[in-house]
């Protein structure tokens, strides 16, 4: 009950206005299953990690730094720190390219550049692993037009994971820094033009001062987006026991070894944590520059002049390989009758689609997986909607914190989550059930629908609802005739945005799955990782295809407010 | 008078921050009440407080007789069980419903058979010049019919007040003149009293039998339009209301009603009843100042022909008079004048 009555100014008056609101019982609902399942489960890592043997200690976290096991922690924060170095300079680049330049055909290869983002990045390390693997399609060709007969590179290395994480992660740099060129104010440049400067002193003196904390921030979600990661220094890096943070997690709840994994996953939080902490601290610099004030003024862009189609040649080619060759890989290697065959059409056959869709297994993994999903997207939706309408619209008091609490699992990375719901929840023997894996997604996904839900209601102004109260409507009549109907096609939207990354959920349910839980993306990494590559590449391209649909009817439930 | 509604003692605090402070008004059966002042005044949490949108501080609202606002006996009538009917800035008309179902909204909330909403609404649509467009949605109407389907929506189910948030504000120029007639004509035909806000003093007077004028959360003077316009009750009010010209003076003497003030570098008699001694600021409004011959001098400095009549800025003893008069006699730029002051208030200045 703290929650609702906790506030500062609780006279009297509010005090009855508070205790005869409906809506007040659906609050504290929601409060109680925040409780139990975002605050629970999180306190539990924290305390696991400071206790040995049952008394309050240190020691944990002195083990996951000794030399041994501080290398996970060094080779994350390293990769990571690579690949966002990398996406911000080439997100960057396509960002002014895209958005500042006179480039033909900048719409189409503005939508293939942020393909990557879209799709789950341990099919990025499966299909990677085939372009550019020992036997890779794009291996054989420059082997052979170099006459090497073996290549200089390798994918199963920290540099192939580095080089994935990148490609995964640059989206997000790019459509921070494309949104700021958007927004920024024109007249700064031209004043700068009117005051002798080139188009180059410009952009170096001015553009890019200007738009640095964008490129600042965009790198830094790169950075959480690559530490946090499982799938692709999973697949990549284990052959060459090449050990991150999360996949030293994993194998220490192999083993198993709960207090190192939670002391990892206390520094994995502590690193993810610091690095979201930056961004705030970012954002506020972006504020003091007042000058990416939302006008809707096209600059005049930039001539490329000669250059025009050496950048369009060079920008194609680059967009096509990072966006489209991965998934015609993928494509290519699930009709192929063994991986390594010729590309002529004998090698070709359907027989690993019929052998999926045949498969019990791979069908029970599909239904636990859109259960999950399912279930998932619905309780986060319901929770969410809630909160947000006790935050944004109703303001009942504590409320606020409800918003707080629930957004709190975004600086938490999946594996953390998963240690999270494992320790709070085995107890009571939910250990290898699909009830645990579904508390687990609930964590992780909540602060999404919080996002969502808020969005979509602040949309909606208030004075709809009082015309509901006056009209003769209470509270939750008006909620169910006004609000409802009006903020259904953005829940609808959210709906689908958490069950698309929930249906192909790894990182937490690889460390929560058992014999019969099996999810969809359980399955593909087990696959990949045991050798079946045209089993993983079939399943892969049949959850490509749910992912794309899903995407059109995002877009057409938000009216192109979301999606891609 | 039988009040409609009587608002007594009203505060409301929000986090320390005092936007009401002990306001009291009655609205008569049959009224046409404003609350008029500057943005901040308090005058639309006063509203909201009686409509139930807002937890008054203190105070009580009484609407038809029933106490629907009282904190200190816990007494808080919720907005959907008061009757009320209200109009909002923006019409929050629904978005997702047709104009009859926004309409009929109310009456399906209180259990009426489809038969009594067709016809009721049908009704009501006519009064406000709608019929024929039950079926269309929101987006299809303009803001004119936007505001008149939210009208009907705050009157079908004949409420026992008519609450009015600056209803008129995001309408055209001419499209509010218009609705300043048809909502006085509204009110006669349906004889509901009306309780409006606006920031908008030629709103309030055109329509207004009372207006409440508030500043700061506080009510200044209550009464008639042409008693606020001629009679303000202190220079806040004479200087919301129209225009006014504020001249420092000093008083001279007084003689029975009549007072003679030192002001503008001369002597002017001015006609006031208990008026103020010493320093005082008189108030005087445009077409009160005849200009021609009269014991004080000036000169024209600007002259604008605004058709019916002429908008001079006269300058005299340092100050710049703003000066309204008839065409029949036109003074040149530059001219030198003589004035005087048909009419004039006194107000103590309490800044000297």
């Amino acid at each position: 009950m703290s929650a609702v009555r906790g506030s500062a100014v609780a006279s009297p008056a509010m005090r009855v206005r508070w205790l005869t609101d409906p809506r007040v019982p659906f609050v504290v609902l929601a409060a109680v299953i925040l409780a139990a399942v975002v605050i629970f489960p999180m306190l539990q890592v924290l305390i696991r990690s400071l206790k040995v043997e049952g008394s309050w200690s240190l020691e944990t976290y002195a083990r996951a730094l000794q030399p041994a096991n501080a290398r996970p922690l060094w080779n994350s924060v390293w990769t990571a720190a690579a690949s966002s170095a990398a996406a911000m300079a080439v997100g960057t680049a396509l960002a002014f390219l895209l958005v500042r330049t006179d480039l033909p055909g900048r719409s189409v290869l503005r939508t293939l550049v942020i393909l990557p983002y879209a799709i789950p990045p341990f099919f990025g390390a499966i299909a990677w692993a085939q372009v550019l693997g020992p036997q890779g399609y794009l291996t054989r060709p420059l082997l052979q037009l170099f006459g090497m007969t073996e290549a200089p590179w390798s994918i199963y290395s920290a540099g192939g994971i580095v080089f994935v994480l990148a490609i995964h992660y640059f989206p997000f740099v790019f459509l921070t820094v494309a949104g700021a060129l958007e927004r920024m104010d024109v007249s700064l440049e031209e004043a700068a033009r009117t005051s002798g400067a080139g188009t180059l002193q410009v952009m170096r003196q001015i553009t890019v001062p200007l738009v640095m904390p964008a490129i600042l921030a965009g790198g830094v979600l790169a950075f959480m987006g690559a530490i946090a990661n499982f799938g692709i220094p999973a697949l990549l890096g284990l052959r060459a026991r090449f050990f991150v943070l999360t996949t030293s997690i994993y194998a220490a709840l192999n083993i198993p070894d709960f207090g190192l994994a939670t002391a990892m996953a206390m520094l994995l939080v502590g690193v993810s944590i610091g690095a979201l902490f930056v961004q705030r601290r970012l954002q506020r610099g972006e504020g003091r520059y007042a000058v990416i004030a939302g006008k809707a003024i096209h600059p005049q862009p930039a001539r490329l002049g000669r250059w025009r189609w050496p950048a369009f040649g060079l920008a194609t080619t680059g967009a096509l390989v990072i966006a489209i060759l991965p998934i015609v890989a993928l494509v290519v290697t699930s009709f192929l009758r063994y991986y390594g065959a010729p590309l002529a059409p004998e090698s070709l056959t359907t027989r690993h689609y019929a052998y999926i869709f045949g498969l019990e297994q791979i069908r029970r993994a599909m239904a636990n997986s859109a259960l999950l999903a399912v279930l998932a997207a619905t309780i986060c939706m319901a929770l969410g909607t809630a909160i947000s309408y006790a935050h944004v619209k109703a303001k009942i008091p504590g409320s606020g914190w409800l918003d707080a609490i629930g957004t709190l699992p975004y600086a938490i990375p999946h594996t953390v989550i998963a240690i999270a719901v494992l320790l709070a929840w085995s107890r009571v023997g939910l250990y290898g059930t699909l009830t645990i894996m579904l508390l687990a997604y609930l964590l992780a996904y909540l602060p999404f629908s919080l996002r969502t839900t808020a969005a979509t209601l602040q949309q909606i102004h208030g004075s709809l609802e009082e015309a509901g109260r006056v009209s003769g409507a209470g509270p939750l009549r008006t909620f169910r005739d006004i609000i409802l109907p009006l903020v259904r096609p953005g829940m609808i939207a959210g709906w689908i945005l958490v069950f698309m990354p929930a249906s192909r959920e790894l990182t937490m349910s690889i460390l929560l799955f058992s014999l019969r839980t099996e999810t969809i993306g359980v399955t593909i990494f087990n696959m990949q990782d045991a050798g079946y590559t045209q089993i993983a590449a079939a399943l892969s391209v049949v959850v490509l295809l749910v992912i794309l649909g899903g995407n059109l009817l995002v877009r057409q439930a938000s009216r192109g407010r979301l999606g891609f | 008078m039988v009040e409609t509604i009587a608002v007594r003692g009203l505060w409301k605090e929000f986090d320390g921050v005092t936007a009401v402070a002990d306001v009291s008004f009655g609205v008569g059966e049959r009224e046409f009440f404003t609350l008029l002042g500057p943005s901040g005044c308090g005058k639309s949490t006063t509203l909201r407080c009686v409509a139930g949108l807002e937890l008054p501080t203190r105070g009580e609202i009484v609407i038809g007789g029933r106490v629907v606002s009282a904190p200190s006996a816990g007494v808080f009538v919720p907005p959907e069980r008061r009757a009320i009917g209200m109009v909002f800035q923006n019409y929050a008309v629904w978005p997702h419903m047709t104009v009859f179902d926004n309409v009929a909204y109310p009456l399906r909330l209180q259990k009426m058979d489809g038969a009594a909403v067709a016809r009721s609404v049908g009704q009501i649509l006519e009064v406000v010049a709608l019929t024929g467009l039950e079926r269309r949605y929101p987006a299809q109407l303009s803001g004119g019919q936007q505001q008149r389907v939210a009208l009907a929506r705050a009157l079908v189910r004949r409420p026992a007040v008519l609450l009015l948030d600056e209803p008129l504000s995001n309408l055209d120029a001419k499209l509010r003149e218009q609705m300043r007639f048809e909502l006085k004509e509204l009110q006669r035909r349906i004889a509901v009293p009306i309780l409006y806000v606006t920031h908008d003093q030629a709103e309030a007077m055109a329509m207004s039998d009372r207006v409440a004028v508030m500043n700061a959360g506080r009510i200044v003077q209550v009464g008639g339009p042409l008693e606020i316009y001629a009679r303000p009750a202190d220079r806040f009010v004479a200087d919301f209301i129209g225009l006014m010209n504020f001249i420092p003076g000093e008083v001279r003497r007084v003689e029975d009603g009549r007072v003679l003030v030192r002001a503008l570098g001369g002597e002017v008699w001015v006609s006031a009843t208990a008026p103020p001694t010493g320093a005082v600021i008189m108030a005087v409004r445009p077409e009160d100042i005849g200009l021609g011959t009269g014991p004080l001098s000036g000169t024209v400095a600007v002259r604008n022909f605004m058709g019916n009549f002429v908008d001079y800025k006269v300058r005299a003893g340092g100050h710049i008079l703003r000066v309204q008069s008839p065409t029949t006699q036109v003074f040149e730029e530059g001219a030198p004048v003589g004035i005087t002051f048909d009419r004039a208030l006194l107000f103590a200045d309490e800044s000297r």
